[in-house]
């Protein structure tokens, strides 16, 4: 299987992941969006030295992991490919914030140390709470709660589509790749020369699916609007959820109980 | 034979058809087929049968002729209201199965016409029951086999509830077992069908009248029974006589 067919797979069990009967799964959407953002808005407005309260923030992940039945070790796998991005952004702080802030042991902890670990673990944690988000709730329960927010019609659509267009993509790209290293078993990656012929007729072909796609859409009465997910009525734990989370981050973020619980 | 409870579903006079700029597909086309009716359409690949199923359901509409369907001309304003009457079961079911699960995709069209949460549950059990889905209502279509898809295109259109089924090459890979559970959903449905394959043996088991086109225009128009035993003609038109009448 091609390494695009894999990535493919683990997409598709991310959409198995949605699907389940759990408590987190049952949540309305709105609720889950509105968690997720405000928990990535109190996590990046910690000062960049505060790197314990940053820290603590991991609470949240960990009760939701748990609570969710996720296992951390794969959200992380299947964020891999962002995860190093995030880890880089603050690499070079050190070189060029040399101010002494703390003494750890024998070392002297300077600004760029601790602003380059909080960066870090400020990005680790917002991908890690956006999988938990996508990792609970369906692309049509997101763009129901981004519709609920009075998001814009069109942009929700086109969100909507870049999710169903790209399987369609990546599935299209699979086959090839299959095709091709099928009858180029000795070649290590694809011939520069295969690149324009194999690239033009991904596009085309793509295409062709997509059509066949919004086709079947249109004849089925799409007339460029989504029904997104299923009308849910909010329920009392909902706002229990929602404002024992508000209370949490409110406590971790403009009280000092880190210090009060030593 | 046409008896007074039957209404015209599809009525086409001098139906021609080309692509922009190419050469004519459909050549002077009459056809008319009534409620009840099962029609197949064949002929040899490159004849214009999926191009002609397609300008029935209006995914074309640069045509010239008389198109009716339902009685209501092929318009661009008629195209909501002939789309409640007409379903079109693609001949990639991959193409066709577009959400996530398989209650998902066959409540996609219900939900469309804006019929409340009840209704559509009560339409996706229907669809599902007819082609004997309803223990997968929840699995995901990637996780289908090539039959299941098959019959899942086929509730997506049921769903619907429309007086006429359209079908480009319903028998496309599938075993044998998946193919006599197709036959025999398609003789339970009571919509008019016309279905349009090379699999001359399903056509005879599901169809009782069948229409043989070449080069864009129909040649034979009549009782299946009749077009199935003449060689001659079928193989004059690219085609062979069914498996079960060779020698």
């Amino acid at each position: 299987m091609s390494k695009i067919q894999n990535n493919l797979r683990e997409v598709k069990k991310l959409n198995e992941l949605q699907q389940r009967e759990g408590i987190l799964n049952g949540l309305h959407p709105v609720v889950k969006l509105v968690t997720t953002i405000l928990y990535i808005l109190v996590l990046v407005s910690f000062p960049k030295y505060q790197v314990v309260p940053c820290f603590v923030m991991c609470i949240y992940l960990i009760l939701l992991f748990s609570l969710g039945d996720l296992s951390i070790r794969d959200g992380i796998r299947r964020m891999k490919l962002i995860l190093p991005l995030v880890c880089v952004v603050g690499i070079f702080n050190p070189f060029f914030d040399h101010t002494p802030i703390t003494r750890v042991g024998g070392y002297v902890l300077t600004g760029g140390m601790l602003s380059m670990l909080s960066l870090m673990m400020k990005g680790i944690y917002a991908v890690l709470a956006s999988y938990l988000l996508i990792a609970t709730t369906s692309i049509e329960d997101i763009c129901y709660a981004l519709r609920w927010f009075h998001v814009p019609k069109i942009l929700v659509t086109v969100i909507l589509l870049i999710d169903r267009y790209f399987f369609i993509l990546g599935e299209e790209a699979g086959r090839m790749m299959d095709a091709y290293k099928l009858r180029a078993p000795k070649q290590n990656g694809i011939h520069y020369k295969a690149w324009g012929p194999l690239v033009g007729q991904w596009l085309l072909r793509s295409m062709d699916r997509a059509e066949m796609v919004y086709e079947s859409m249109s004849l089925r009465g799409f007339q460029g609007e989504f029904r997104y997910g299923k009308r849910r009525h909010f329920r009392w734990r909902d706002f229990v959820y929602l404002m024992a989370w508000v209370m949490v981050f409110w406590l971790l973020r403009f009280t000092n109980i880190l210090e009060w619980i030593g | 034979m046409k008896t007074e409870t039957m209404k015209e579903c599809i009525h086409i006079e001098h139906l021609n058809f080309s692509y922009e700029g190419e050469e004519m597909v459909l050549r002077d086309v009459n056809l008319v087929a009534s409620s009840g009716e099962s029609i197949g359409l064949i002929g040899a690949n490159g004849i214009g049968k999926s191009t002609l199923l397609k300008l029935l359901v209006g995914l074309d509409l640069h045509y010239e002729g008389k198109l009716e369907i339902a009685t209501h001309p092929m318009t661009k304003e008629n195209l909501n209201h002939i789309r409640e009457h007409i379903g079109y079961v693609f001949q990639d079911s991959d193409s066709q199965l577009f959400m996530t699960t398989v209650e998902e995709d066959v409540a996609f069209g219900p939900q469309n016409y804006g019929l409340s949460p009840e209704e559509v549950e009560e339409r996706v059990q229907y669809a599902l029951s007819k082609v004997h889905l309803t223990d997968l209502r929840k699995k995901h279509i990637y996780k289908m086999s090539g039959g299941e898809k098959k019959l899942a295109s086929i509730a997506t259109i049921l769903a619907m509830r429309p007086d006429i089924v359209l079908m480009d090459e319903p028998s496309v890979a599938l075993d044998p077992r998946n193919r006599r559970r197709l036959i025999n959903i398609l003789n339970e449905m009571p919509q008019m069908k016309l279905i349009a394959s090379h699999d001359l043996d399903f056509i005879l088991d599901t169809c009782e009248r069948t229409i043989l086109m070449d080069e864009g225009t129909i040649i034979f128009d009549g009782k299946t029974s009749e077009v199935m035993r003449d060689k001659d003609l079928l193989e004059l038109h690219g085609l062979e006589l069914p498996l079960r009448f060779q020698d």
